[in-house]
């Protein structure tokens, strides 16, 4: 079984979790929320994040999730709903204030 | 007073099982399956039948009417397992619905594929599904009222993890005996279980629901029994169609 680690800004908190694990994982493995995920379907926005290291490590966004980032104003291509984010490698990211 | 409410999966939602601990049982569940499927191989009668170069077609159109059979009955207990799920893990309950919603309809890939062997729809609405099929569906029905969901998705985690395992070899002989244009809506059925990943997608329902080794012992007892009813299952048909062929023929 491979772990791969999601580190998280700005505490730079490391979470390992197996290939392939949903983001919303993240949130068994501690005791705080570290991301704040709402509906977990890409519907509410709630888990916006800034990917700050190893895109490629959260798998390929959809057309619809890209959509919805858009529509909340982050259509630089750098962020994801971190609850339509699988971890295939290790990677960085930046919870952002809504 | 004290609110009443319960059974809305309220509480500790953190699963009894660690992230590593969950990927470890997992591979004792494959493992489990794996020796399954070896003694499935070895003792249920024509369990490799559809692997053969000269398929038995009764027994070949058999088995699509009961599969589209299986999963409509199945369905009306899988959609009664999302009430039970939900009452125990929203997260469960939320990665059931989206794997439901992939596998509604999939009995119309064989029936689909039923009419290019030449068995119309009205002939499969008046084939009654043999009693295997609907102890099967019973079966659902007893765990739902009396123990609870997981045996149920159990049942899914050993299907889904069985079919991306075996069926793209029995695919690939039923190609050669039946022709790879009349077996469409089982390509298509068996792509959607290896590309949207669906054992993983059940294994991410189970991990919510296991909530301590009473729930793993279990899991592993699901699985032996629903292998023992699947087995019914084939020897029922067996017996129907290859056995029955061979006694017209004598
Ligand atoms: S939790 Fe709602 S969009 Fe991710």
């Amino acid at each position: 079984m491979k772990l791969h680690t999601l580190t998280l800004l700005p505490d730079g908190v490391e979470i390992a979790l197996p290939e392939g694990s949903p983001l919303t994982d993240i949130e068994y493995e501690t005791s705080e929320p570290l991301i704040p995920f709402g509906c977990r379907s890409g519907a509410c926005g709630a888990c916006v994040v800034e990917v700050v290291d190893g895109a490629e490590a959260l798998g390929e966004s959809d057309p619809e999730e890209t959509d919805f980032l858009e529509d909340l104003g982050w259509a630089d291509g750098n962020h994801r709903l971190a609850c339509q984010c699988r971890l295939l490698d290790s990677a960085t990211v930046r919870v952002v204030e809504n | 007073m004290k609110n009443r409410v319960s059974n809305v999966g309220y509480g500790d939602r953190k699963p009894f099982l660690s992230a590593a601990a969950a990927v470890e049982l997992r591979a004792e569940m494959d493992r489990q399956i794996d020796a399954q499927v070896v003694e499935w191989y070895a003792n249920v009668p024509a369990a490799a039948h559809l692997e053969s170069k000269d398929v038995d077609s009764e027994y070949y159109k058999r088995n699509l009417i009961e599969t589209a059979w299986r999963i409509r009955l199945l369905r009306v207990a899988e959609a009664k397992a999302l009430v039970e799920i939900a009452k125990q893990s929203p997260e469960a309950a939320q990665v059931w619905a989206n794997y439901e919603m992939e596998e509604m309809l999939h009995d119309e890939l064989f029936i689909q594929d039923l009419a290019k062997v030449g068995v119309s729809r009205e002939e499969f609405l008046a084939t009654e599904p043999y009693l295997s099929t609907k102890l099967l569906a019973g079966y659902f029905s007893y765990l739902l009222d009396h123990e609870g969901p997981l045996g149920v998705v159990a049942y899914s985690y050993l299907v889904e993890y069985v079919n991306v395992k075996l069926e793209p070899r029995k695919l690939v002989a039923l190609k050669e005996s039946i022709g790879e244009k009349n077996i469409g809506g089982q390509i298509s059925h068996s792509h959607t279980d290896i590309n949207d990943d669906h054992p993983g997608e059940v294994w991410a329902a189970v991990r919510h629901l296991i909530r301590g080794e009473q729930d793993v012992e279990a899991f592993k007892k699901y699985l032996a029994e629903h292998q023992t009813v699947l087995a019914l299952y084939f020897k029922e048909l067996a017996d129907d169609t290859i056995a029955a062929d061979e006694k017209t023929a004598v």
